[in-house]
């Protein structure tokens, strides 16, 4: 039953593995749509990011779970080969979503500021060379 | 007769609208690759029709003039997140030869601790053995070194950020001087009706090259643009520039001036100017003054172990390290006080061979300092502090190369759009952003989920 246990323990926790290096994949694809302002992309990326943080929160509860056995499991109860991999990817995907979370937070403010030019300002957005056409521009951006 | 002049004014006109417009389509393809060069399209506008003989006659097309198609909004995000940028770039770099300081070389801090400890450990076995009390000496020397030189270290990556200072100012003087040049260039009183695009795309290369040394606000007046630092110090205000000064402070270092003589260092932001005076007043301060604390706390803790005990000739154990009082200088002052090996207190009670005190001076190494931490761990933590203030810059500078990215196409691809579409584009992309947020919140709560399964 423990040999059960710590297998299924392992198979659980390299599911985790993979989870997070696909996450994390997701991030960079995600960041590489908004360089490229492909929304449909950007889109089909967030989606895929709420799946996989899905996924990943369930199977967080239920290594938890596996945390409290029913038998005392053996203190090295996964591969520490794995559980090395395990942190390594976490420490990666950390770092990826402190970079996406400056990313956004730059982006939010440039799209917000757009938006409310957009919806405010209903001409060409083209701007004459002489400085009293430009004055105009810049008071529809105020 | 009317209707033939008529009809060759009308083609004349035509013609010179669109010899125009194809010199401006010329001069678009030639720029294609042009750093800084801004799309230009010829303005025509219908001229009004004629009654000649009862007749009503076309006007033809006259035209107005060439324009730029440029997007001001656009531009000043890509110069605030620029300075940005460069913020993050100059904190990076300068952070990168402060990493080496705290690298496993062997004579680090975390080696030479390990040494020492090591070497009391011998000792503990052979108390009264010569060699090994010159060996807990040498590897003493050695750990007050190690202090020396990273202190060292810092304070020339310091003096190194002083110096750019003034390199950085003079550069910004430069650029505003030249930037000054062009807004007189387009006064209106100057330009009339003349096409300044090529000027307005050479100013605002120089107004991108001064974001990036550093934080500033553009605005626009009727003399040309506005150019102040982030706190409102004019640098440009039309045709005149105001150069900022450069002079050494009370602290040695080289302080800011505006043009008034005060003294604005605190107030700046972004930019080269701002990254580099981030380093050098906060960032390389506060490693120093952990690192002071550090080698404060250490050798009083040392000390006091030798003060408990007595050395092989029978006498009180006296300091093993000098180290300045208070922490100010610290590392940076850290010494073997004692000469030979035969002056480390060994002993707990005087007598010959004994080792009783060799445990209270290895518990010193292993104790909570009065910071909290051990020796060890106290520096540690240090070490992740470095790596973790360069690792953020580095990405801080990624993410907003990326956003800069994303600006940079949009700007390009700015002519000739549709408001609607872009408009639901942009909230879109608003409602998009809202989710990846909460998604981030999710990841971080996932990484405690995940330490607790690997810990």
């Amino acid at each position: 039953m423990i040999a059960a246990e710590v297998r299924t323990r392992s198979v659980k926790a390299g599911e985790h593995l993979q989870l997070l290096r696909s996450l994390a994949s997701e991030l960079e694809r995600a960041m590489d749509a908004m360089s490229r302002n492909d929304l449909q992309e950007f889109e089909d990326s967030i989606a895929s990011q709420q799946d996989l943080s899905e996924q990943l929160s369930r199977l967080a509860d239920e290594l938890s779970a596996a945390s409290q056995p029913t038998y005392p499991l053996p203190s090295q109860s996964a591969d520490s080969d794995l559980m090395h991999e395990i942190r390594t990817a976490t420490g990666e995907l950390q770092r990826l979503n402190f970079r996406y979370s400056i990313l956004l937070e730059h982006s939010s403010r440039s799209v917000a500021l757009m938006a409310s030019l957009f919806t405010s300002f209903q001409g060409q957005l083209q701007e004459a060379s002489g400085p009293g056409l430009k004055h105009q521009t810049w008071s529809c951006q105020m | 007769m009317g209707g033939l002049t008529t009809s060759l004014l009308t083609g004349m006109q035509a013609l010179n609208a669109t010899q125009a417009a194809l010199a401006a389509t010329s001069n678009n393809i030639a720029n294609s690759n042009t750093a800084g060069y801004t799309r230009e399209v010829a303005q025509m506008s219908e001229k009004q029709e004629q009654l000649i003989g009862g007749t009503v006659v076309g006007g033809g097309v006259s035209l107005n003039g060439i324009q730029s198609v440029r997007d001001e909004l656009i531009n000043l995000q890509i110069q605030q997140q620029a300075s940005q940028r460069s913020e993050a770039d100059t904190e990076s770099s300068s952070l990168q030869p402060v990493q080496n300081f705290f690298s496993s070389t062997g004579n680090d801090i975390a080696s030479t601790l390990s040494a020492f400890s090591s070497s009391l450990l011998q000792l503990s076995a052979s108390p009264s053995n010569a060699a090994v009390q010159e060996s807990v000496l040498t590897s003493g020397q050695n750990l007050a070194q190690s202090f020396n030189s990273t202190a060292n270290g810092l304070t020339s990556a310091q003096t190194t950020a002083d110096q750019q200072v003034t390199t950085t100012v003079a550069q910004i003087n430069s650029l505003t001087q030249q930037i000054a040049q062009l807004n007189a260039q387009l006064s209106p009183s100057v330009m009339t009706q003349q096409n300044g695009g090529t000027i307005e795309d050479q100013r605002d290369q120089l107004v991108q090259q001064l974001s990036t040394l550093v934080g500033i606000s553009v605005t626009q007046s009727s003399d040309g643009e506005v150019i102040t630092t982030g706190n409102g110090t004019p640098l440009v205000m039309g045709g005149q520039s105001y150069n900022l000064q450069t002079t050494t402070g009370s602290d040695g270092l080289q302080h800011v001036l505006d043009s008034n003589g005060n003294d604005i260092t605190s107030n700046i932001q972004g930019g080269q100017l701002g990254g580099t005076l981030q380093i050098r007043d906060h960032v390389i301060p506060g490693f120093l003054n952990s690192l002071n604390t550090l080698a404060s706390q250490f050798a009083t803790a040392f000390n006091s172990a030798q003060a408990a005990g007595y050395d092989s000739n029978g006498n009180a154990g006296q300091a093993f390290f000098t180290v300045p009082s208070g922490t100010t200088g610290a590392a940076a002052g850290i010494s073997v006080a004692i000469t030979s090996g035969s002056q480390i207190a060994v002993s707990s009670d005087g007598s010959a061979g004994s080792n009783g005190n060799v445990a209270n001076l290895s518990n010193s190494l292993t104790n909570a300092l009065p910071s909290g931490q051990s020796a060890a761990n106290a520096y540690a933590s240090l070490v992740y502090q470095v790596g973790n203030a360069a690792s953020n810059a580095s990405d801080k500078s990624t993410a907003l190369s990326q956003s800069i990215l994303q600006l940079t196409n949009q700007q390009n691809s700015v002519s000739g759009v549709n408001i609607d579409e872009e408009t639901t584009n942009l909230i879109r992309f608003q409602t998009a952003y809202e989710a990846a947020a909460r998604i981030i919140s999710t990841i971080q709560a996932l990484n405690t989920a995940t330490i607790n399964m690997v810990s």
